[in-house]
Order: C-alpha cells, then sequence, then structure tokens
C-alpha cells in the first residue's frame, strides 16, 4: 500500500507535483499516467526518498519509505534515469546491492534468470542496450522480494518480447498480493497492463479511476452508421437507453448510436429494407480519453489538430 | 519466501558491517579503482628507484631528509589517490549509481560513512605497502651514500607510515569534495585550485601569519608527516597529523550536510 498526502513539490516559483493525495492498493497494477513533464518521476522519487516534499508526506507499508530498516524487501524500484555505474558488471552491480542488506549470492543469480541475464551477468554494464539496462533494473527492484514495486517507464526501450514479458510479470507480482505502480506517458501500454489508472497533469490528480471507467466516461463505445434513409432509422431505433445522434461533421446521413449494439441495428434496418451504407461498431480510444482528459495541462501542444481539419 | 505473504519477517536488514561490505564490493568491481591504485603505487616506486640509482653524495641533495627523497614520487602518486577518491563519490553521481545506492540505504549518511572507512583503509593499505617497497628497493642502491638508512632508523617508520596518512587524508579530503560537489571534473578542479595551488598563492602575502597559518594547511602537513627529520619551517608531525585530519573531517562534514540536505 502507497499512501501520499498533500504531496508537493516545488523548485523556486514552478510547482512540479501539487498537493497530490493518493493510495495505491496493493494486488493490482496501478498504471501512473500524465504527459511528459506531469510530475510522474518526481512523484514517484519522492515517494522514494530521494526528493524531499516542499509539504506533504507519503508512506510505503504504512511508513516513511526512508525509515524502514529493510527498504529492498518493502520497495523494489526502477527508476527512469538508469542508476548503474557502466563500468561494472549486472552481477557485482546486483551484488554490491544485495550486501546492503545481507541478501546471499543465490538470489542474485536467481533474479538475474529471472530477467534473462544470466548469460550477460559479468558484462560490464557500459555494453549493454537499453532494453538489457531495463531487466537490470527490475532486476534490482526484485532482489529483496519486496511487497511493493514501483517501476518509472519500464517499458521503455524494450522489444516487443521484453514489452509482453514485462506486462506479463507486473499481472502476476500484483496476482501475489503485491502493490504494483507503473508510471508511462503511454495509454495504450497502460490499457494492456493496469486494473487501476492515477493520471497526473501539470502535477495535478486528474483521475483516480479504472481503465474501464475511463473509456464510459470519456463516450464509451458506438455505433457509427451511414443511411440515405437517416431519419426513418432514427425513428426505428428509438427506445428507452439508446440515443441516435448525428455525426456533424460528415453530414445528414450518418448517424452515431449509442446504447445498442451493430447486429441490433442491422436487422432493424435489414427488416424495414433500409440499404446500410456503412455499419462501423467503434470505441473512443484510450488515448482519446487520456488526451481529453490531460489536455487542458500539457505543456506543448500542437495549436491546430493535424487530423480532420474539414468543416 | 511464499509469493503471497510478502510481509513475513526476513532476515535481511541494513546493518553498518553490510554497508561497509557493499562498499567494498562497489571499490573493487571497478576497473578504475585498480587503474588508479596501481598507477599510484607505480608512481610512487617508479621516481623511489630513479631517485636511488641517480643519487650521489656530492651532488648538492645531502640536506635533503632520506623518506622524502626517496618517496618524491608521492607528489605524483598522490593525484591518483585523489582521483580515486573524487571517484568514490563524484562517480556515483556522474553515472547515476547514487541513486541506486540512496534506494537502497535511504538514511544516506551510512553511505558516506562506509565509503570514507572502506577508502581509508585500501588507500593506507596501499600507500603504506608501496612506501615501504619503494623504500626499502631504493635503499638497495642509496647504502654507499650519505642517505643510507634502515627502517629501524629514528623516525624513519614514523615518516613512512605518515606520508602514506598524508596521502590517505588528502584524498579524503577530495573524496568529500566529491560528494559535495556531485561533479568529477568540478572536484578535481576545486582540490587543485583549493588544496593545491591556493597555499601557493597564499604564500606570496608578505605575511608572517599567513606563513605560520600555511604550515597546517593541508599539504604542508602532509609534507612535514613524510619527514623523518623536522623540515624547516614545517610544523611537527603530530600538530600536522591533527590538522590534516580536521581538514578531512570538515570535507566530510560538508558532504554529509549537503547528502543529507539536498535532493539526490
Amino acid at each position: 500500500m502507497i499512501r501520499a498526502y498533500e504531496l508537493t513539490k516545488r523548485y523556486g516559483d514552478t510547482t512540479v507535483v501539487h498537493g497530490l493525495d493518493l493510495t495505491v492498493h496493493p494486488g493490482t497494477v496501478t498504471g501512473f499516467l500524465g504527459p511528459n513533464g506531469a510530475g510522474k518521476s518526481t512523484t514517484l522519487r519522492m515517494l522514494l526518498g530521494l526528493d524531499a516534499p516542499t509539504r506533504g508526506r507519503s508512506t510505503i507499508g504504512g511508513r516513511d519509505y526512508t525509515t524502514h530498516p529493510a527498504p529492498l524487501t518493502e520497495v523494489g524500484a526502477l527508476l527512469e534515469a538508469r542508476s548503474v555505474h557502466p563500468g561494472r558488471t549486472a552481477f557485482h552491480h546486483l551484488m554490491a546491492l544485495a550486501h546492503t542488506h545481507g541478501i546471499p549470492r543465490g538470489r542474485v543469480e536467481r533474479v538475474l534468470d529471472m530477467v534473462g541475464l544470466t548469460g550477460a551477468a559479468h558484462r560490464r554494464v557500459k555494453g549493454f542496450s537499453l532494453g538489457m539496462g531495463q531487466r537490470l533494473g527490475i532486476a534490482a527492484a526484485l532482489l529483496g522480494d519486496p511487497a511493493t514495486l514501483i517501476l518509472d517507464e519500464p517499458v521503455n526501450g524494450l522489444d516487443p518480447e521484453g514489452v509482453l514479458w514485462i506486462r506479463t510479470l507486473l499481472t502476476s507480482l500484483a496476482a501475489e498480493g503485491r502493490t504494483v505502480l507503473v508510471s508511462s506517458h503511454l495509454m495504450s501500454e497502460m490499457a494492456l497492463t493496469a486494473d487501476h489508472l492515477v493520471v497526473i497533469g501539470r502535477g495535478r490528480l486528474l483521475a483516480d479511476t479504472t481503465v474501464d471507467a475511463l473509456i464510459r466516461d470519456a463516450g464509451g463505445a458506438f455505433v457509427k452508421v451511414v443511411t440515405p434513409q437517416a431519419d426513418t432509422l432514427r425513428t426505428l431505433l428509438a427506445g428507452p437507453g439508446v440515443e441516435v445522434g448525428t455525426d456533424t461533421d460528415t453530414g445528414p446521413d450518418h448517424l452515431v448510436v449509442r446504447g445498442t449494439d451493430a447486429a441490433h441495428i442491422g436487422r432493424t434496418a435489414a427488416a424495414h429494407g433500409i440499404p446500410l451504407l456503412e455499419l462501423t461498431p467503434q470505441q473512443v480510444s484510450l488515448e482519446q480519453a487520456f488526451m481529453d482528459l490531460t489536455q487542458e495541462s500539457v505543456d506543448h501542444r500542437t495549436t491546430a489538430p493535424l487530423t480532420g481539419a474539414s468543416a | 519466501m511464499t509469493a503471497t505473504a510478502p510481509t513475513t519477517p526476513s532476515p535481511y536488514r541494513v546493518t553498518t558491517g553490510r554497508v561497509l561490505r557493499s562498499e567494498w564490493h562497489k571499490l573493487r568491481s571497478l576497473r578504475s579503482t585498480w587503474i588508479t591504485l596501481l598507477s599510484a603505487a607505480a608512481l610512487v616506486l617508479g621516481v623511489g628507484l630513479v631517485m636511488g640509482t641517480t643519487y650521489t653524495s656530492d651532488g648538492g641533495d645531502s640536506d635533503i631528509d632520506t623518506v622524502v627523497l626517496v618517496l618524491y614520487g608521492s607528489l605524483l602518486g598522490q593525484l591518483c589517490v585523489v582521483v580515486l577518491g573524487i571517484l568514490v563519490t563524484a562517480g556515483e553521481y556522474s553515472t547515476g549509481m547514487i541513486r541506486a545506492s540512496l534506494t537502497v540505504v535511504p538514511r544516506r549518511l551510512p553511505v558516506l560513512r562506509a565509503k570514507a572507512a572502506v577508502f581509508t583503509a585500501v588507500a593506507f593499505t596501499t600507500m603504506l605497502a608501496t612506501d615501504l617497497v619503494t623504500f626499502l628497493a631504493a635503499q638497495l642502491f642509496l647504502h654507499d651514500t650519505d642517505q643510507a638508512a634502515g627502517l629501524t632508523d629514528p623516525g624513519v617508520l614514523r615518516a613512512i607510515a605518515g606520508s602514506a596518512a598524508g596521502v590517505t587524508l588528502l584524498s579524503l579530503i577530495a573524496l568529500g569534495l566529491g560528494c559535495a560537489l556531485r561533479s568529477v571534473p568540478g572536484s578535481i578542479g576545486a582540490f587543485i585550485g583549493g588544496v593545491l595551488v591556493l597555499p601557493e598563492v597564499l604564500g606570496m602575502l608578505p605575511y608572517d601569519a599567513v606563513d605560520s597559518a600555511l604550515t597546517y594547511f593541508p599539504t604542508q602537513a602532509a609534507g612535514a608527516l613524510g619527514s623523518s627529520t623536522p623540515l624547516p619551517g614545517a610544523t611537527a608531525p603530530g600538530p600536522a597529523l591533527l590538522a590534516l585530519c580536521l581538514w578531512a573531517g570538515a570535507s566530510l562534514a560538508a558532504a554529509a550536510l549537503v547528502l543529507r540536505r539536498r535532493d539526490a
């Protein structure tokens, strides 16, 4: 369990994190989302005691992280910036960290094996690819078999196989009852990994919700229908819970139907001999939901939309 | 530990001894450690052998202290050890390793203490062994000159140990600077400017008070420690050792303050 109370970080006049209240529960993967510069890394660094909050405080497993007698067994952390001396081998890097807690060599070898770095264990980190560096960071996070994992952008630089591996790993760690907090600026990645979402923008909490609820709130699923007899179909489809709108961008024969599915629309149209030119089930993409949520808070935004500059 | 019970009591805990062991592991698992230490040893031994083989009694150097003459290479060797001291701390900041170190030991100060302790032990042992070997090797060539001396001669062992302690304490100042400044080139610059050059500049001032104060500055004090006979105008070995310890302590105290206060 991770808790933050009114967590605030100010650098001079710039407030990077603004009174963040946060609870991350065990047993689920929680995605920590926000555009670049939203304050994700700073928040995670404050949780880990690397940055001191200007105001507020946070606890992991019920106590201030810096007061824990065995931090590695409480929290495993992967930070966004590489935190390894490039001149040391993977094995020596992990062994040096393990020594601080009296963790034996066997455990170091085991985490190297878990992340698939056994073959590269005695190579210097200098020659590692970005993906291997991430794997080493994750090995370090797993060293103390921690109850909580905090991973900052773990899929960065990983190949598709590595991404899949991370997803499976995070899900299984959460299933074991651990608290897993994963930051990302990629909504699509979080949709596949996380159950719960915490979205921040400009250091403020924008949403603390689930993936499903976020999509539902953003407009959810709908069916796009194109027919020359739009008004007739509209009348036929009308009913409790069904909402039929016109797509104003494309013309009066384009309908947007919510509250029923494509099969029902198709059968209704066929029964009444109404020709359908297009019948497409659609879903508001998570990206769209995410952008709607955060567009107020991004620092740098293109002033005109890149596509659909019609009407 | 079973997967479903990550909260069961664990034998793993951070202790002073374990942090020391971790820092020792860090130090010995980097090539730069061995390169700087071997360079220091090679410079001291090499210069010592040159001094031993080329010395002649009528060359006009008879008034130089034997240990100072033989360990003249310490002036070069100490630069390597100083760089190692800076790498131990500032090197972690330049590579990002410090974030891992402080996440694992979030109380922070044990890390600095362990670094200083391990570095002191390694640097002193290396320099002491190097100085002893160099002295004995150089004496093989000096036995028929007026610089002939043995380890048991008055002041000789003390000066050899003092030379090693001087280099170690100077490098400990550098280790503290590296932690406070967090930059390898910045710390090397600060050490050269503040510790090596500044006293020379101050020495040009026409005030006697400055001159006597300067004898307690790090390089002067280290010089006094490494001589078996009293150097003209230098302080005695006891006060010199005390002064050097205070300089190193001040540097480490500043480092501790910055380490505690500043975000990593």
